[in-house]
């Protein structure tokens, strides 16, 4: 396994564009004559030319042998859209490593857009908090990725986040299927999220969940009692930090656990991301799992 | 180590506060941003059981500060070995006021009560001692007297006030005090010492003389005021008599009263009476509180001696003793024929002019060209006079004022002298005058030091037979402007002699007509010993004014008669006339009551201390009076030793060291 570069290095890095591109060009040579590329357009069958059919599908080279008409059909005719989904609430503004969640998120849906693209699939880009805040379609278009990239680079706008309006208004949206990757701290109650997730499977979307948190989150490394705020909705509590982190870490684990137990229940791909976790990493084993994901459907098939 | 303010002990417990303060955490101060409270609870801010003090050693400075200040506050001192063994026993000496105002309503019963009241209060083991003071501090029973016999001293006390009553003198309230420091003997040093001082205190008492003295701070002074119910009060005093007014020819009718009324006062009717006159040659008037008048005496028909004020219930300063008028004759003698006494050019014609009867003197001036048989007291020579028996007259004390025209008579006084008329056309005038010689007082007065308009047409050059620059045996007294000596003085034997080089008549000078001829003549009957000045005011305890070189007989008021041998003197104690008789004369003196024993207004105590005097209060309590006797030793330890200061000190040394610490631990922190 390559040595990848410390998030915290890599956040100092100002441009977004140049960050994802320093990620994806590592992973890029790292993986030289991989064997994962490639989930573009297979050929499917021929058929014959009917009129109103766009000529520029017509294979010239069969009409030219035989005098006929056809058309190649592929199984799809675009390659792979994947909407990014990114949390843009409040409590994504936490970060204790000098970067916080939201721009950990940032890059990591900027890595794996310009990724994409690089292999000629769409991307596209949805944020949201208590609601869907913008939404780009996925495209491959000279120029998308920038836009993309200057959508991601905004700062958020809301207060709370509302999981479950926020993927609800995106099932609407989302009418063609294709892979959703969804980049959140999944600071909220996991049932109302289960019901959209339900949905958006059912609608046969490939659903990809990025839970992200911060190490201070995950281990609650404080040791002075103070007044915590709360990020989102603001009120303040007072803590003290000896007392609290046994409870902490158990709910946070059972959190942990119920998400896990929903993903599984509705075949949702689940990698969980600390902050401090090299973006290759995470980017290397989201590509594991899909080839590990797709030869499984394949042998299911077959 | 002793306080000098316990209680500002209870101070140090304040440092319960820092301790109480570090005690307390600070968690609300401090704000964390976390993402979300979805896995956290509420807590309350640290039980009490888990508090733990932070910051020991800055917590131990602020603690250490604030018990230094209570400390420094508290007044701490070493006790003395003194006021350790002063609180055992004390010296005390009760000085009780006999001056003329005690005579008041029951003042006097009441100061021997209190004193008797103090007497019993002391322990045997104190030493007692009493006085009475007016004028001066007269003993009555000494510390010596109290170590011998200390159970005596009540009866002594008793017995001994018993025997004495209010005198008429004034309160020098400043030498009794001041005579009775010495009298706290060795046998006394190691005790407390206190003055107990049983007085009215009243406003005329003198205290000027306690300026002159640092009192001995160890000698506290404790009063005890009696005083009269009612304060109002007029009194009367001799003013200075009327010069001014000529026509006044009476000598009674030159006698002013200044009458005073006292402040606040309800009085303002008065009557001044000659004592046994009727009263319709008495004044009636009115005096306003606090105001003060001078009025001239009521017509004096029965030709008595005492003005007696009415209006006020004190009568122990209303009346005024008035000697009558009591001229003194003086005997002058002009060597000259009595014939010339009116011609206008006679040296004997101005000396009859000039020689007028006054209130104090009556000259008689008589002319013959021999001497008197009796030996005149003042005698004049004008020219060449014979000289039998003027030696012996000056050697017996004579007093001899001679213008002499040649030099027989100096001659046959010893005087080696050669006497020439100047020959100049010109007059002279004075040049050099002596005004400071006893013979020429009367022209240290500077309005009769203008000799510019006094003229001499002629004059004699008087000149030693041997050094013609000086005479010798003279002395020049007065020189003319070309140097020649113009009066001359020398003491013969027991007399004076006057040596003039010209005559005051008009043919030799214009002195006869100047206005220096009478004071001249009045400045030499004065150096006779026959002062035209009115005798001085006699108030009781001063002593008559008697002729040492006599003896007399004195009969005062009460008619008691006083035989006096020579050289003594006599105190008076009486208000009233007092007769001296000798063997020339009779002299009459009135004594009168000192004006400020009249001002009976209660004296501040706050004025003692302005003279330095350590009071203590005497209102107290016996008990509380030795707290506080206590506390003045303390008091006075402590201020003599200022550990206040040290403590002063170390706080602020531990206040810069707590700044410096809390700033570091502060920078700590934020860092």
């Amino acid at each position: 396994m390559p040595s990848f570069l410390d998030p915290a290095a890599l956040m100092r890095i100002k441009s977004l564009e140049l960050r994802a591109k320093v990620v994806v060009e590592g992973l890029w040579k790292g993986m030289h004559r991989s064997p994962y590329h490639g989930f573009s357009v297979e050929f499917s069958e021929y058929r014959a030319y009917v009129q109103g059919d766009d000529p520029r599908y017509i294979d010239w080279k069969v009409l030219a042998r035989s005098d006929r008409t056809y058309i190649k059909k592929f199984e799809d005719e675009t390659n792979l859209r994947c909407q990014l989904v990114i949390d843009h609430s409040k409590s994504m503004k936490f970060g204790s490593q000098g970067f916080t969640k939201a721009d950990y998120a940032a890059t990591l849906a900027a890595t794996l857009a310009s990724f994409l693209m690089k292999q000629g699939d769409a991307a596209g880009l949805t944020t949201f908090a208590d609601g869907i805040e913008e939404h780009m379609p996925p495209r491959n278009r000279p120029g998308h990725l920038r836009r993309l990239i200057t959508e991601l680079e905004r700062p958020a706008k809301a207060a709370g986040t509302s999981l479950e309006l926020s993927v609800g208004q995106l099932a609407d949206l989302l009418r063609k299927r294709g892979m959703i990757c969804l980049i959140t701290d999944l600071l909220a109650p996991i049932e109302h999220l289960e019901r959209q997730l339900a949905l958006l499977g059912a609608m046969g979307h490939d659903l990809v969940l990025f839970h992200l948190m911060d190490r201070a989150e995950i281990d609650f490394t404080f040791d002075k009692s103070a007044h915590f705020r709360d990020l989102e909705s603001g009120t303040e509590r007072f803590v003290d930090p000896h007392l609290a982190r046994e409870s902490y870490l158990q709910r946070l684990k059972a959190h942990r656990e119920s998400i896990q137990a929903a993903t599984d229940r509705h075949n949702v791909e689940y990698h969980f991301c600390p902050t401090d976790q090299p973006l290759e990493e995470v980017l290397f084993d989201f590509l594991s799992a899909r080839q590990h994901r797709k030869s499984k459907i394949i042998n299911h098939k077959s | 180590m002793s306080w000098l303010f316990p209680l500002y002990l209870a101070g140090a417990a304040a440092i319960l506060a820092p301790i109480l303060l570090h005690l307390r955490r600070r968690p609300p101060q401090d704000r964390v941003e976390f993402s979300s409270l979805l896995f956290l609870d509420a807590q309350t801010p640290v039980p009490v059981s888990k508090r733990r003090l932070e910051n020991w050693l800055l917590l131990l400075l602020r603690c250490l500060a604030l018990i230094l200040l209570a400390l420094m506050f508290s007044r701490p001192f070493w006790p003395s070995e003194q006021s350790a063994t002063a609180s055992a026993s004390r010296a005390t000496l009760i000085l009780i006021d006999r001056s003329a105002s005690m005579r008041r309503e029951d003042l006097w019963q009441r100061a021997m009560a209190e004193a008797e009241k103090l007497v019993r209060e002391a322990k045997i083991t104190d030493r007692v001692a009493f006085a009475v003071f007016d004028r001066e501090l007269k003993p009555l029973w000494t510390f010596d007297e109290d170590r011998q016999a200390p159970a005596n001293r009540l009866t002594a006390l008793k017995s001994r006030l018993e025997a004495l009553s209010p005198t008429w003198a004034a309160t020098h309230l400043d030498r009794a005090l001041i005579a009775a420091v010495p009298s706290f003997d060795s046998s006394t040093a190691t005790l407390q010492k206190r003055i107990h001082l049983i007085s009215d205190l009243q406003e005329g008492a003198k205290l000027d003389a306690l300026r002159s003295i640092a009192w001995p701070a160890e000698i506290t002074l404790s009063l005890h005021r009696v005083e009269a119910a009612v304060q109002d009060n007029l009194s009367a005093t001799l003013a200075a008599r009327d010069t001014s007014d000529e026509s006044a020819r009476r000598a009674d009718a030159l006698v002013r009263l200044r009458l005073s009324n006292t402040r606040d006062s309800a009085l303002r009717d008065f009557t001044l009476a000659w004592q046994n006159a009727p009263m319709a040659e008495a004044i009636t008037a009115q005096l306003p509180p606090g105001a003060s008048r001078i009025l001239p005496a009521p017509p004096n028909a029965t030709n008595a001696t005492t003005l007696t004020l009415s209006g006020d219930k004190h009568d122990f300063d209303n009346r005024v003793f008035i000697a009558p008028p009591q001229p003194r004759t003086v005997r002058i003698h002009f060597l000259g024929k009595e014939a010339t006494r009116d011609e206008a050019s006679a040296p004997l014609y101005y000396l009859s002019r000039a020689l007028q009867p006054t209130a104090t003197l009556a000259p008689q001036l008589t002319a013959d060209e021999k001497l008197p048989a009796q030996p005149a007291d003042i005698l004049f020579m004008v020219g060449n006079a014979p000289a039998e028996g003027v030696r012996d007259y000056l050697e017996r004390g004579g007093f001899l004022v001679v213008a002499p025209s040649d030099a027989s008579l100096l001659k046959s006084l010893g005087f080696d002298v050669t006497i020439t008329p100047d020959t100049s056309d010109d007059y002279r005038m004075l040049a050099e005058v002596k005004t400071e010689h006893p013979l020429l007082k009367p022209f240290a007065d500077p309005k009769l030091r203008d000799f510019t308009k006094l003229r001499f047409w002629k004059h004699r050059i008087i000149r030693d037979a041997r050094t013609p620059a000086r005479p010798s045996g003279l002395e020049i007294l007065a020189t003319f402007d070309n140097g020649h000596p113009a009066i001359l003085s020398a003491r013969l034997g027991k007399g004076t002699l006057i040596v003039l080089a010209s005559g005051w008549h008009p043919a030799d000078s214009q002195l006869a007509l100047s206005t220096k001829f009478v004071p001249l003549l009045y400045g030499w009957l004065a150096a006779a010993g026959f002062s035209h000045d009115p005798a001085a005011t006699l108030l009781v305890g001063d002593s008559l004014p008697l002729n040492a070189a006599q003896a007399q007989t004195i009969t005062d008021p009460e008619n008691k008669t006083h035989s006096l041998k020579l050289g003594e003197t006599f105190t008076t104690s009486q208000l009233g006339l007092h007769k001296v008789q000798s063997a020339e004369n009779t002299q009459i003196f009135a004594v009168n009551l000192s004006p400020e024993e009249g001002r009976v207004l209660p004296l501040e105590p706050a004025k003692l201390v302005e003279y330095g005097l350590k009071l203590s209060s005497s209102s107290e309590p016996q008990n509380e009076s030795s707290t506080t006797d206590q506390r003045l030793t303390a008091s006075d330890s402590e201020q003599r030793q200022h550990l206040w200061w040290w403590f002063l000190i170390g706080l602020l040394a531990v206040l810069l060291l707590e700044t410096a610490l809390a700033g570091r631990t502060r920078s700590a922190l934020a860092s």
